[in-house]
């Protein structure tokens, strides 16, 4: 591949973690910041931008090339708030066809038009969906389409799951080229021994936390407008923690290939996690002892 | 890490089926798959097995799917394939097949077959694809879901017929000799007053298939058939008979018409005199060669190489009429680990030899051949390479043969065995007369050098008493 222009960063995570939302608000503070951005869905449902277009339609990479049509930038790109480039590659009806294979051909198609090279970002942002199924949704991480990823979790047990799935993946593919980690991102955190959870899970698998961000009604509102928390309540304590989360994901070059738990391995780790939660809930200890 | 396996002679689960399916006159395939997988497979027979009387490679109805039928699932243009099929070629049974491609994808064949069912076209599928097996695989799965759902989509009487036999095992184009051996077990059949219904080639067709629920019974030759047999008999009842081969002498036909005559009534007068018939076809035959086989010294080592119906019955061949000492069976039917098949060889196989083998890498078979010291070959043209080598002769017999050109001719029953006895006798002469000529020629090259019995003693492998008389009596030594 030719001398990357910008620095592409994929970000993984289960479901609903809030991989979406956590992506557009960094892009957003990029941008506010004053860097060029462009955040690419790789995502069937193609909702990742929503927040940043005011939920405006948008033609996805594959619809375009479902119909075979010659395919300009302009019909499947869009730019939304601070000029953020937004880009969704959508994907089959769900319950049909391989949306794996169609990551893999949208993210082709992007580089055969000359996308980075038009646009010139300095960063590029992919909000891959759920967890890593298949070889289609390890493209991003493979053949150095990025060299960093950054994985959503929260301190649930299957948020980590997909968390120490997605290491794996990585595990595999860094030696060949693949992307490395730069961290863990834990979303919606609420106070109490949730911190310590995932404090301890990347403490285990060699990697790092990259930022907390807490559960907000700011981020449910500002989502029902349209908007990301940036530009709907820019003064909020919201706001200046995805700035700040952009920030160091924007300058950290500590990028690690993680140690993934073995399946067993995780089981008794989530096993001996409860036993101490079960301690703390009912009150037996404080969270500093039973760490 | 997983073994290279070298030159496989079996093509996949997709091919087995394609190759059973447009063997049948009145039938229509429709390959599901991306462009290559029917081209593979006409490349692969169209020059060993003559291809198929009905399609060319090039012309079977298929999806060609591309990328976009990858990502968005290839239902759609499937639909639209059948229906432009149904249109443009003539049919009275469409059935599609799967490959890898649209199973990995999920696309939902069987709702498509439904719906175009729903409108009263004769269409059937089966949802095997490539991976899950070999040609042989997909030869007994094609034929077991055709009769899961024909009755189904097709009228056709339902009137027992009890004279009527089904027949299967004997695998369109993977057997070289698969049209010849249909015949001559239909020959066989029809000489006792037995109706065969033998699905393929020229003798069979469409009317076979609606009518095997008519038949009163089914007989497997070989492990490959038992799942259309019982499919046969859990639907319709049918009882099954299976054997380790095709018959081979009239001794074995014999046997097999008394186990029919069981199940089917059949007049005694008749069978006797078509056996005896059959006797005396082969007593003829072999009597003539009694004294070829002594003069050529024909009780060879030999090794066979085939599917193992092929070589149960070229080896039973081999042993009985030459003599031979088979020292390697080496089976090359595409098992899976797990297949499941009743029928168990042991007995058949103790038998014949002791020594046997199943791969189907070229470089275990060659090993195999070169250690067993066997004196012949029994194969297909994969294993030209190592009979050379070993200086041997090669008798090709088994998939893929290249260099012959075959037709009708058959390897079964008593006319087939004694067209494969010929074979084996012209082969064997055919050699001596080549490793006498080169001995010949290499000896006029010495005149006048060394004395040449001094050279001819370095060619050990060449019969030098046979020779030396030989060459007495030709003028120019
Ligand atoms: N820190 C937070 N505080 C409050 N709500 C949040 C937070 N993060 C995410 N959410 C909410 O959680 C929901 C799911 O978030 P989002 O769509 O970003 O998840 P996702 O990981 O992209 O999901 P999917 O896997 O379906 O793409 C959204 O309604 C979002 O507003
Ligand atoms: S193995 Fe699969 S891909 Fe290959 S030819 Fe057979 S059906 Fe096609
Ligand atoms: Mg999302």
């Amino acid at each position: 591949m030719a001398e990357k222009i910008g620095k592409h960063i994929a970000i993984y995570g289960k479901g609903g973690i809030g991989k979406s939302t956590t992506t557009s608000n960094i892009s957003a503070a990029l941008a506010e910041a004053g860097y060029r951005v462009i955040q690419i869905g790789c995502d069937p449902k193609s909702d990742s931008t929503n927040t940043l277009r005011g939920n405006n339609y948008l033609p996805t990479v594959l619809d375009s090339l479902r119909e075979g049509n010659k395919i300009h930038l302009d019909d499947i790109s869009v730019k939304g708030f601070g000029g953020v480039l937004c880009i969704e590659s959508g994907g089959p009806v769900p319950g049909v066809g391989c949306a794996g294979r169609g990551i893999n051909a949208a993210v082709n198609l992007l580089q055969e038009l000359n996308l980075f090279e038009e646009f010139k970002p300095d960063y590029v942002l992919y909000d891959v969906l759920g967890d890593v199924v298949c070889g289609g949704f390890a493209v991003p991480i493979r053949d150095g389409i990025t060299d960093r990823a950054y994985v959503v979790s929260s301190s649930d047990f299957m948020a980590l799951y997909a968390a120490n799935n997605l290491f794996k993946a990585i595990n595999k593919y860094a030696p060949t080229g693949g992307a490395k980690l730069g961290g863990v991102i834990a979303n919606s955190m609420k106070p109490g021994y949730h911190r310590e959870i995932v404090e301890d899970f990347v403490a285990k698998t060699g990697t790092s936390i990259a930022g907390y961000v807490n559960r907000s009604i700011d981020v449910q509102q500002s989502e029902l407008y349209g908007k990301t928390v940036i530009e709907a309540k820019p003064n909020s304590a919201q706001a200046d923690i995805y700035r700040n989360l952009a920030k160091h994901i924007a300058e950290n070059e500590n990028l690690v290939v993680p140690n993934p738990l073995g399946s067993s391995e995780l089981r008794d780790w989530a096993r001996n996690w409860g036993d101490r939660i079960y301690d703390i809930e009912s009150g037996v200890v404080g969270v500093a002892e039973a760490i | 890490m997983a073994d290279i396996i070298k030159n496989p002679r079996n093509g996949c689960a997709l091919h087995g089926a394609l190759q059973t399916v447009q063997e049948i006159n009145g039938v229509v395939p429709v390959v599901h798959a991306n462009a290559g997988c029917g081209v593979i497979n006409y490349l692969a027979n169209s020059k060993t097995t003559g291809g198929s009387a009905r399609f060319s490679g090039y012309s079977i109805p298929g999806t060609a799917a591309q990328e976009r039928h990858v990502i968005f699932g290839g239902a759609s243009r499937l639909r639209e394939q059948i229906k432009n099929t149904i249109k443009v070629v003539d049919g009275v049974l469409y059935v599609i097949l799967n490959s890898c491609e649209s199973a990995m994808v999920g696309d939902d064949v069987d709702a498509m077959t439904r719906e175009i069912v729903e409108q009263h076209e004769p269409v059937v599928d089966t949802l095997i694809a490539g991976f899950n097996g070999g040609a042989h695989f997909g030869y007994e799965h094609v034929l077991a879901d055709v009769f899961k759902s024909v009755y189904d989509v097709r009228l056709s009487e339902t009137n027992k017929n009890s004279n009527l036999v089904n027949i299967f095992g004997i695998i369109p184009e993977k057997d070289p000799y698969w049209q010849g051996n249909i015949e001559e077990i239909k020959r066989i059949l029809e000489g006792v007053g037995i109706k065969a219904n033998v699905f393929f080639g020229v003798t069979g067709g469409i009317e076979d298939i609606d009518n095997a629920k008519n038949a009163a019974l089914s007989i497997v030759f070989g492990r490959w058939g038992e799942l259309p047999a019982k499919v046969l008999n859990e639907k319709f009842d049918i009882p099954v008979i299976q054997k380790a081969a095709l018959p081979v002498n009239a001794l074995e036909e014999k046997e097999l018409i008394d186990e029919i005559g069981k199940v089917i009534s059949l007049e005694q007068d008749v069978v006797d005199e078509f056996l005896n018939k059959e006797l005396a076809y082969e007593s003829n035959y072999y009597g003539r060669i009694r004294d070829e086989v002594i003069e050529h010294a024909i009780g060879k080592s030999v090794a066979i190489v085939g599917d193992e119906e092929q070589v149960i019955r070229l080896g039973r061949i081999a042993k009985d009429v030459f003599g031979a000492k088979i020292v390697a069976a080496i089976l090359t039917d595409s098992l899976k680990k797990d297949e499941e098949h009743e029928l168990n060889n042991d007995e058949v196989f103790a038998s014949i030899t002791s020594s046997v083998y199943k791969t189907s890498d070229q470089k275990d078979i060659d090993d195999i051949i070169r250690q067993s010291k066997a004196e012949l070959v029994i194969g297909s043209s994969l294993e030209v390479n190592i009979a050379n080598k070993a200086g041997i002769p090669l008798i090709e017999a088994s998939y893929p043969i290249y260099h012959k050109s075959i037709l009708n001719q058959s390897t079964s029953g008593v006319r087939g065995a004694v067209e494969f006895v010929s074979n084996y006798l012209t082969t064997v002469k055919q050699d001596e007369k080549e490793k006498t000529e080169e001995l010949y020629n290499y000896l006029k090259q010495l005149k006048g050098q060394k004395t040449w019995q001094e050279h001819s003693s370095k060619r050990g492998q060449v019969k030098q008493l046979n020779l030396i008389s030989e060459l007495a009596s030709k003028e120019s030594i």
